[in-house]
């Protein structure tokens, strides 16, 4: 990676020095591996929570230009494998919540800054997704973290959507990253905020008819109805990488869910086949024997190998934990590169 | 605008002036209040040009500071009436803005006099004074936040104990209508803590008007957060306390009333729907009686803006199920025409069919989902056999009602 002169005025040198002093670097701003040395090039400007208006240098705030190439530069990072994901991930979300505070601190809302806060809102949203799949114990603390900044900048990109909308037109993505709040509330008796019926009322109307909130709200309606059958089969056909990362939670929870269903309504003498059921949940009827098992149902094999779930079984139970990940047959599953 | 004389500006100057000071002196809160009704005074509609013309003077004048000083009449009232004054001035000139800054600041010294005021013979004027923070703040959105928090204030005021507790609820629905115009509904809850103790303990004492306004609102609050059973019981306060003869009062309860009903799988009346203009709704009640699930469809993307924009789209959208459970019964009643003994087996195929008919298409798994939902959720009694792709009813009561009760969203119990 070249670094250019640009990223002289990634931090001052102020607090560059008093970083270098305090051992205050991260992994990736050290010269050599070196917790003490770090250099213009490497560092980049931490998010300081007690920053006021008053007192803030225009010197201390980094133009536009700048801040645009540092996000390219903090995202490219998304890709090194050198370090376990929960540090990277440490290490964006603290330097890109720095480039939103000097954001809003200059009140820039143009269409640059709206590019900008859709990488982040990705940022988020990726980061979400792969938190999950990330054992360390400090990851509930991360995850709830990286949630509550990815709504504040979602909303923040909202704002400036709305700030810049010219007559009767929404901006590229929009409706994509409207959406996203649509699969964030899709169980809107666990939030605090104000229910999506609310939320419905002020979305612009093109938004509405687009086909990705077309795609949410079917995804919302399954939801809330249980229908299992046409969640699992409509998220596996639409959904795009943004919304499945969003979505994910949400898959097992209507898999165990419809197991809960079938167990309870189907006739005791008709033990449910396996292989009905993997084509049902879109899992590999290996996984759905272990996830069966893990919500406390036996299954049944016959003479011929064939695999089954006896019904009316007492000993239903969700894991305390969350579940481990099946993949979601039909969906291109491969941890896609984002076109960041 | 009409200009008048410099005489004719002293002399309304003065006449407004004795006015609001013998108001005061006498108690007479229906003249008091009427010296600060803007919107009812500069509307089309009014009879009394008064303040019109006062405001015509005062611009014309430029100088009522100086008549205020001029007697001890009406000095001791300086701080109220200069920011008042002020503020009809810049109405008068459509600087809506700034009109209200300066309403806002003789309300604030308002409230100072109100509550050293032992009792509370001024109470109608403070509900004008506060209708006014709101309509002026609509008017100038900007302005609404603040506005809320002014009225905020207003409420600690009347809240408590005494004779004037019972304007709070009066401040409290200015409050509600600011927060769903500001989009802000969440801030209603505390303001909805606040009252709670008074309703619990002195609700009867409130004017009828609030209580129908509170709960009116409160109830859409909770249709919003889709808690039927209590929303239910809030708008159907508001209907039958609400006066018969306003009739667009209870063309928008009704509006909220109605899908709440249908989920608690209650079906008004057609009348009732051509009496208050709803037939947005009447596709709706239909798709329910005949279990035409393409009708609810339609009926959904044909209103699709305004049910979005009232906020009921979700919940309608919900009333689904029961349009399965009501086609399944009917398909159910057809068979037992056909063959008594066996018409408690229903045939996945011919439900699918069934449904093909309505130009729905759906295949046996998306059935099969269905119907295991409308047993799970208790609205078909009996049990599903995959092997032989067949629903066996209960024999007894195989298709129950709501009875008032929810259809209960699914949620895993941990």
């Amino acid at each position: 990676m070249l670094f250019c002169i640009i990223f002289i005025t990634v931090t001052t040198e102020g607090e560059r020095a008093q970083r270098e002093r305090l051992r205050d670097l991260a992994v990736f701003e050290r010269l050599n591996g070196d917790p003490r040395k770090t250099s213009s090039a490497l560092a980049v400007k931490k998010f300081c929570r007690t920053i006021s208006l008053k007192y803030a240098q225009a010197s201390d705030v980094r133009p536009l230009s700048v801040l645009e190439d540092t996000l390219n530069y903090l995202l490219n990072l998304l890709d090194s494998s050198e370090h376990p994901f929960e540090v990277v991930h440490d290490f964006i979300f603290d330097r890109t919540r720095s480039i939103r505070q000097d954001l809003s601190m200059q009140n820039i809302v143009n269409d640059r800054a709206i590019h900008m806060y859709e990488k982040m809102v990705k940022f988020h949203v990726v980061s979400h997704h792969r938190l999950r799949n990330c054992g360390s114990s400090t990851i509930s603390s991360l995850k709830f973290l990286n949630m509550e900044q990815l709504t504040k900048t979602l909303a923040s990109l909202y704002i400036l959507y709305e700030a810049n909308h010219s007559s009767n037109s929404i901006h590229e993505n929009e409706a994509e990253f409207r959406s996203l709040y649509v699969l964030l509330h899709l169980d809107s008796k666990s939030q605090q905020t104000e229910s999506l019926s609310f939320w419905f009322c002020r979305v612009p109307s093109l938004v509405m008819k687009s086909k990705e909130m077309h795609f949410a709200r079917q995804v919302l309606r399954f939801y809330r109805m249980g229908n299992y059958r046409s969640f699992l089969y409509t998220v596996s056909a639409q959904a795009s990488y943004l919304q499945y990362c969003i979505i994910e939670p949400y898959v097992n929870e209507v898999r165990a869910l419809a197991i809960s269903y079938i167990n309870n309504c189907c006739y005791k003498l008709h033990p449910y086949p396996l292989e009905q059921l993997s084509k049902l949940l879109m899992m590999k009827e290996s996984d759905v024997e272990s996830f069966c098992h893990a919500c406390g149902l036996e299954t049944l094999t016959d003479g011929g190998g064939n695999k089954s779930l006896p019904t009316k079984q007492t000993t239903f139970s969700i894991p305390k934990g969350s579940f481990q990940s099946y993949s979601l047959l039909a969906l291109q599953q491969e941890e896609r590169q984002i076109a960041i | 605008m009409a200009y008048p004389s410099m005489g004719e500006a002293h002399r309304r100057t003065t006449d407004y002036l004795n006015k609001f000071s013998d108001a005061v002196s006498y108690q007479d809160v229906a003249s008091l209040a009427h010296l600060f009704s803007f919107s009812f005074s500069f509307s089309f509609s009014s009879n009394s040009p008064s303040l019109l013309s006062v405001a015509d003077a005062l611009n014309f004048f430029q100088d009522s500071n100086r008549l205020i000083k001029q007697s001890d009449k009406f000095s001791q009232f300086g701080e109220i009436l200069a920011p008042l004054f002020r503020s009809l001035q810049c109405y008068r000139l459509g600087n809506l803005v700034d009109a209200y800054h300066a309403f806002e600041k003789f309300a604030n010294v308002f409230i100072q006099e109100f509550r050293n005021w032992e009792s509370a013979w001024a109470l109608e004027a403070l509900y004008v004074i506060a209708y006014e923070i709101r309509v002026l703040a609509e008017r100038s959105p900007e302005k609404l936040k603040g506005a809320g928090s002014f009225l905020t204030k207003v409420f600690g005021v009347l809240a408590g104990k005494g004779q004037k507790r019972v304007g709070a609820l009066y401040v409290t629905c200015q409050l509600f209508k600011i927060y769903f115009k500001l989009g802000t509904v969440n801030l209603c809850r505390s303001v909805i803590r606040s009252i709670e103790t008074a309703c619990i303990f002195y609700f009867e004492e409130f004017p009828r008007r609030d209580k129908v306004t509170c709960m009116y609102y409160t109830g859409r609050l909770e249709v919003f957060n889709e808690n039927f059973p209590a929303a239910d019981h809030k708008l159907s306060y508001a209907l039958t306390h609400c006066n018969p003869l306003r009739e667009a009062n209870i063309r928008m309860i009704l509006k909220y009333l109605i899908p709440v009903k249908l989920s608690l799988g209650i079906l008004p009346k057609v009348w009732l729907l051509e009496k208050y203009s709803l037939l947005e709704y009447s596709n709706v009640i239909q798709a329910l009686k005949r279990g035409d699930l393409r009708l609810l469809r339609h009926a959904l993307q044909e209103h699709e803006d305004q049910f979005l924009r009232s906020g009921v789209y979700l919940v309608l959208e919900k009333l689904e199920l029961q349009v399965y459970q009501r086609l399944v019964k009917k398909i159910y009643f057809i068979q037992k025409q056909e063959d008594p003994s066996k018409a408690h087996q229903l045939k996945l195929e011919v439900i699918v069919k069934a449904l093909k008919w309505l130009e729905m298409e759906v295949d046996l798994d998306e059935v099969e989902c269905i119907m295991t939902i409308l047993i799970y959720e208790n609205l078909v009694k009996g049990y599903f056999a995959h092997k032989s792709k067949v629903v066996v009813l209960s024999k007894q009561d195989p298709f129950p009602e709501l009875n008032g009760k929810p259809v209960n969203s699914w949620r895993l119990t941990l």
